[in-house]
């Protein structure tokens, strides 16, 4: 019995070991922002990006890459998210892997919240700078005030070199130039120190006599006046003599060392400059559309007017950050992710030109594995299930226009 | 040994004893009030103490205070009332400081490497130093909350002026004036705190000119005392010892 007893013990030890071990020596580091989980009505109905460009896929660390592209603000913006009149151009990193060092909506420096107008598109840039090494996923982004963070598509981009090497140089208004990653770094180490020394001082003098028992002993028996002695007041009109001193010392000296400060800066932008979308001409309407759940496919009958004077086809549907396309009529030549990059998943019933004035209703289907990668399948359990998105067409010579689709979109599960 | 008879068989061995419970009660005290000042501070303080572009003149004068006083007024309660120690407020400030700089350090520059001259805690000893000795030498709750928590308000800016002015030296940077503290939470990206929920510079004080941290410290110190009269008594309730007589 003792020796069934021992046995167990012992394969329980290795057992907890075992199981501690693989709890704590694998810790991959987490890459991922969650968009994949984000309601996809939320990601296919509010800002749609495109024109994505990421300048780099490998850059050093102290080296720059910048993301650009446009995004449009979806006019049919969800009622169940608070409109983006206050909104911040954000990034998706994981942390300050890389800082912003710049970024312009409209060709305005957008370090603060600004304000969107639904319907209207934005041209952005985000100029970044390389900190920290190792391979990160680098989405656009965009905070909304009463929405959240709507993430936009990312792209992974490895960082080389050490972290050590990093210096991020800034010349103030009074002429002083520092490095923002250490500056004032050991005076608030100093301070710290020196205040919890001088804390830990006034504990210490109290604690070197005895404490709970003879104190609370002399307290119930009516003595407690005698506990603190002339000496304890004196000493403790030493410390608020002292700190009051020390502090308004450091506060002096911090004026005439610093004698030019202001307050931090905040606020909201307003008049964002949009891009003067050029007109359209043609015009689209949904007659009905439906995700086939077992096949990752939607399917979309679509009536189509070419009100323009040059035939044109459908190249391609985008929605979440997906692009759905047909290789007969356009191809992508920006190096977009390819997760999210289906070139080859639109397709058209009858996608030959489209002649001026013409008008036809064709089926598009836009299948890919991307509906279940990222998760834009379950729109059909989402609280509005309609989907959005825009539509690419082109012409002969290679002229894009641009249309918003939005429509009820009805799950088939056979 | 039966149960009436003393542990201890003298004099020596009875001191020995009880600054054995010093250093135990201590210890214990230490680490318990480090952890639930800690999560009260980072709950109700929470980003004002985090970053160093939320720490302006107006709001974090006034909340990071107003919301600190309250561990070292119902810990002083205890210590005052049952032992005559006045050490309850700086007790609680090296315990909550000490946890702030282990989280700060350890997550925030260890994990995710926000520079600790971004994410530094607001220094609260002053005050607290205060605190302590005025209930020392006033013996009165009453004078304590008046005097120590207007105090308490009012120290706190210049406290930390030392550390945080720097922060606050203008640049130009792109055709925007910011200060280097503003710069510092545009360059480090954090996804989950975008611009426009930083709370600063926000209020009605604009009659005041630049000139509102007095005023904010002012009222920052109203609100202490009524905080410090509120959490004294969470603590002598805390501490109180009820007898249930058998039936």
């Amino acid at each position: 019995m003792k020796l069934i007893k021992d046995k167990v013990a012992k394969l329980s030890f290795v057992a907890l070991l075992a199981a501690v071990s693989a709890s704590m020596l694998y810790t991959p580091t987490a890459s991922a922002h969650g968009e994949k989980s984000q309601a996809a009505f939320m990601r296919m109905r509010t800002i749609h990006w495109f024109d994505l460009n990421w300048s780099k896929e490998e850059v050093a660390v102290n080296d720059t890459m910048t993301i650009s592209g446009k995004f449009f603000v979806f006019s049919g913006w969800p009622e169940t998210v608070d409109k983006p009149e206050i909104s911040f151009l954000n990034i998706g990193i994981p942390g300050p892997v890389f800082i912003r060092a710049g970024s312009w909506v409209g060709g305005q420096l957008v370090p603060r919240s600004i304000s969107l107008e639904l319907g209207e598109t934005y041209d952005f840039k985000v100029l970044l700078k390389a900190r920290r090494p190792g391979d990160w996923h680098v989405h656009t982004m965009l905070n909304v005030k009463g929405g959240g963070p709507i993430i936009g598509p990312g792209k992974w981009v490895t960082i080389t070199g050490s972290m050590k090497d990093f210096v991020d140089p800034i010349t103030t208004l009074t002429g002083e130039t520092i490095d923002l990653e250490n500056y004032n770094l050991s005076n608030t180490y100093f301070w710290h120190a020196f205040w919890y020394a001088l804390g830990l001082a006034w504990l210490g003098y109290w604690m070197r006599k005895p404490m709970f028992i003879p104190r609370s002993i002399a307290v119930e028996a009516g003595k407690a006046d005698s506990l603190i002695s002339g000496t304890d007041k004196k000493v403790a009109m030493g410390f608020a003599v002292g700190t009051l001193a020390i502090v308004a010392m450091s506060f002096s000296n911090t004026e005439s060392q610093f004698p030019v400060t202001t307050p931090l800066q905040a606020g909201l932008l307003r008049g964002i400059k949009s891009i003067e979308m050029p007109a359209t001409s043609i015009a689209v309407k949904v007659e009905d559309a439906t995700y086939r759940v077992p096949g990752r496919a939607m399917q979309m009958t679509l009536t189509i007017t070419n009100n323009g004077d040059s035939p044109v086809r459908l190249g391609e549907f985008n929605t979440a950050g997906v692009r759905f396309m047909d290789s007969n009529v356009a191809v992508d030549e920006t190096g977009y992710p390819d997760d999210l990059l289906a070139e080859e998943g639109l397709t058209v019933s009858d996608n030959s030109p489209l002649a001026p004035g013409q008008t036809r209703t064709v089926q598009v289907t836009a299948s890919d594995a991307a509906w279940e990668v990222y998760r834009l399948a379950d729109l059909i359990y989402d609280p509005d299930s309609r989907f959005a998105g825009l539509l690419f067409f082109y012409d002969a010579a290679g002229k894009r226009q641009l249309i918003t689709i939005d429509a009820p979109l009805i799950p088939t599960f056979i | 040994m039966s149960a009436s008879q003393s542990a201890v068989r003298s004099r020596a061995e009875a001191v020995k004893v009880s600054r054995t419970f010093d250093w135990l009660i201590c210890f214990t005290l230490f680490f318990v009030v480090l952890g639930g000042y800690h999560i009260h501070y980072m709950l109700t303080g929470g980003d004002w103490d985090f970053w160093t572009d939320w720490k302006d003149r107006r709001l974090w004068v006034t909340v990071a205070p107003i919301v600190s006083i309250t561990f070292p007024a119902a810990v002083q309660a205890m210590l005052w009332w049952r032992y005559r120690l006045p050490f309850g407020a700086v007790l609680c400030i090296l315990g909550l400081l000490l946890g702030e700089w282990v989280n700060r350090y350890l997550n925030f520059w260890g994990w995710t490497y926000f520079p600790v001259n971004f994410v530094f805690p607001s220094n609260l000893m002053p005050g607290a130093i205060l605190l302590d000795v005025i209930l020392m030498l006033s013996g009165s709750m009453t004078a304590t909350a008046v005097l120590g928590g207007l105090a308490y308000g009012l120290v706190f800016y210049p406290g930390n002026w030392a550390i945080v002015g720097p922060l606050h030296v203008p640049v130009e940077y792109n055709g925007m004036m910011m200060t280097l503290a503003d710069l510092q939470g545009y360059h480090y990206v954090r996804t989950g705190t975008p611009e426009y929920i930083r709370m600063v510079e926000k209020g009605t004080l604009r009659t005041f000119g630049k000139d509102v941290a007095p005023v904010s410290a002012f009222f920052s110190g109203f609100v202490c005392i009524l905080i410090y009269f509120l959490w004294h008594f969470f603590g002598r309730w805390f501490n109180s010892t009820e007898f249930v007589k058998s039936a």
